[in-house]
């Protein structure tokens, strides 16, 4: 799968809705910008992760529900949510 | 037979020699079409590149030489050029990015300079193109020419100019001699492919026009890799950790970046130069097409590079431009076994602009024998804004900022961070072995670390506050 900056967002938002279990219509998309992370696990590792040391351009998406704001990172290969409930999580890579 | 019939005869015995000298004719003007054709066909299979069409005597000179910026194409280019009513006369493939342009508006050349100038944010520089007489020397003004005379130990790679790291002259804002000296070293030795470093990434692109000859095959002489679990491997070009397929190939591009700053073949006429213009580039893949991996692969891609030492294969140095905050035991336990087997371990220290001694990185941070913490430096010999540094935990910089390397099909690119300033200190550490087969693991280390050009912008933040110089490496 290979994403560009409009589907990357799709899939984030898809993505907090099947988390949060609400409709996709309570996401609200807050900002997107474009960004460059500091290694190409886009700044946001898992465990036993280890990512090559380059700076990666990608897109920083975030999306607001239930008052909250959830922050979303992708690049053309990968989309990762960040710091939900205290860990990082690959959507898709 | 009368006379008559004699004089009818030979008429038509000539007419049929004319006939056959015609057929002749027309048949070597058939076989000579076909040959020019072959030959044509020949030709355009070995010639990679376009050819520049010759320009008319009644045509005019171009009149401006126009450098794009890095990343700015030539379709791009040409869509700029026709904005301006000009056109692309030639793309001057030895300077990446310059082309000559004609304008068709009959402006002055400087008026159109003027105008590529404006385009700062993609245009590097652009002059008229200056008309040098030959017969009167004393009008060429250094200043004029576009090219630096080449050094005699430089390359003839055509983008070895924007290699800053190997060469500063102060191109692009640089400063000058913040490089790693790479002419002066190379006056002792462009490297040798009795070394093989292995890149442990995301694969190689080992069909890359400027890698090929640089690339590592398995000797037949080694037999294939067979490990107790998986079986035995058809290793010919490498290993990969991720699919257990063994084709290294990269499928993201980091790894080829990697490996063309360790051993873009130099003085091929292609490309740029790696820092080893010969050396043997073993791929390790375990680096997916996102950029990252798991620890247990990077174990058994390690376990290879050991297991290829112990049948006899020359591994001298792995390239590790990867890392994370995650320690692991077993893969300290395995980079210590490399150690074991002589094999140098150099690791990128990390670009999260953090101090590594409170705000670990792994695995530049283990404490062991054979490990060479890398952080990254700009074209200015600055410590480049992202990456970490730390006086007991980082052991030396390198340039790591705007490095342009080879990319995936044949292509180049510009990246940064510690993941560049790695391969640098892995190419200088290979040259060095080229020169100096016997060193250990331990005196090769010694020898990296020890031979650097001291920086204030380094003084608290890396061990030896030093930048690496391949020169003094040599004792050049």
């Amino acid at each position: 799968m290979s994403f560009n900056r409009e589907s990357a967002i799709q899939r984030a938002r898809e993505d907090l809705a099947e988390r949060l279990s609400v409709s996709e219509n309570e996401i609200e998309t807050v900002s997107v910008s474009e960004q460059d992370f500091p290694d190409m696990s886009l700044g946001a590792p898992v465990d036993d992760e280890m990512s090559g040391q380059m700076i990666s351009g990608g897109w920083r998406i975030n999306l607001g529900a239930n008052e909250k704001t959830f922050e979303y990172r992708a690049d053309k290969y990968q989309l990762r949510l960040v710091g939900f409930n205290g860990t990082n999580h690959v959507i898709v890579s | 037979m009368n006379r008559n019939n004699i004089w009818i005869h030979l008429g038509i015995a000539l007419v049929i020699i004319g006939i056959a000298a015609m057929i002749g004719q027309v048949r070597n003007w058939q076989l000579t079409k076909t040959n020019t054709s072959s030959e044509a066909v020949k030709k355009a299979k070995s010639v990679s590149k376009p050819i520049a069409v010759k320009r008319s005597v009644e045509e005019s000179e171009p009149e401006v030489l126009v450098k794009f910026r890095p990343g700015v194409n030539l379709a791009e280019v040409r869509k700029i050029a026709a904005k301006n009513n000009d056109r692309i006369e030639d793309n001057l493939e030895l300077v990446k990015g310059l082309v000559s342009i004609d304008d068709l508006d009959n402006l002055d050349a400087e008026t159109v300079a003027e105008q590529y100038r404006k385009m700062s944010d993609l245009v590097e520089y652009a002059e008229p193109n200056f008309k040098i007489e030959l017969n009167d020397p004393t009008t060429v003004s250094p200043q004029n020419l576009l090219y630096r005379s080449p050094d005699k130990n430089a390359p003839n790679d055509p983008m070895f100019e924007e290699q800053w790291a190997l060469n500063n002259v102060g191109q692009n804002g640089g400063k000058e001699n913040a490089h790693i000296d790479a002419l002066k070293a190379w006056a002792k030795t462009q490297g040798s492919q009795d070394v093989v470093i292995a890149v442990l990434d995301s694969g190689v692109d080992y069909t890359h026009r400027d890698l090929i000859t640089n690339m590592w095959i398995r000797p037949d002489n080694i037999p294939q890799y067979k490990d107790d679990q998986l079986g035995t491997f058809n290793d010919k070009n490498g290993f990969n950790a991720t699919d257990n397929l063994s084709d290294p190939m990269d499928d993201n591009g980091h790894g080829t970046h990697c490996a063309g700053i360790i051993g873009a073949e130099g003085n091929n006429g292609e490309g740029v130069s790696g820092i080893n213009w010969k050396v043997e580039i073993m791929p390790l893949k375990f680096i997916g097409r996102g950029g990252f991996g798991s620890t247990k692969d990077a174990i058994e891609a390690i376990n290879y590079a050991v297991n290829r030492k112990r049948a006899g294969v020359n591994v001298r140095v792995i390239n590790a431009s990867w890392g994370s905050t995650m320690y692991s035991k077993p893969l300290e336990d395995a980079i210590r076994a490399a150690g074991e087997e002589g094999i140098l371990f150099v690791a990128a220290a990390g670009n999260n602009s953090t101090n590594n001694d409170s705000r670990p990185h792994y695995p530049s941070n283990y404490k062991l024998s054979n490990v060479i913490s890398v952080a990254a430096l700009d074209r200015n010999d600055q410590m480049a804004s992202f990456s970490n540094f730390g006086i007991k935990t980082v052991h030396v910089a390198a340039p790591g900022k705007d490095i342009l390397s080879t990319w995936l099909n044949d292509e180049y690119r510009e990246a940064s961070g510690t993941s560049m300033a790695t391969p640098y200190v892995a190419g200088v550490a290979a040259l060095i072995l080229a020169s100096e087969p016997d060193l250990t693991v331990a005196q090769l280390r010694e020898r990296v670390l020890q031979s650097v050009d001291k920086l204030d912008a380094l003084d608290g933040k890396v061990e030896n506050g030093g930048r690496i110089n391949a020169a003094k490496a040599l004792g050049n």
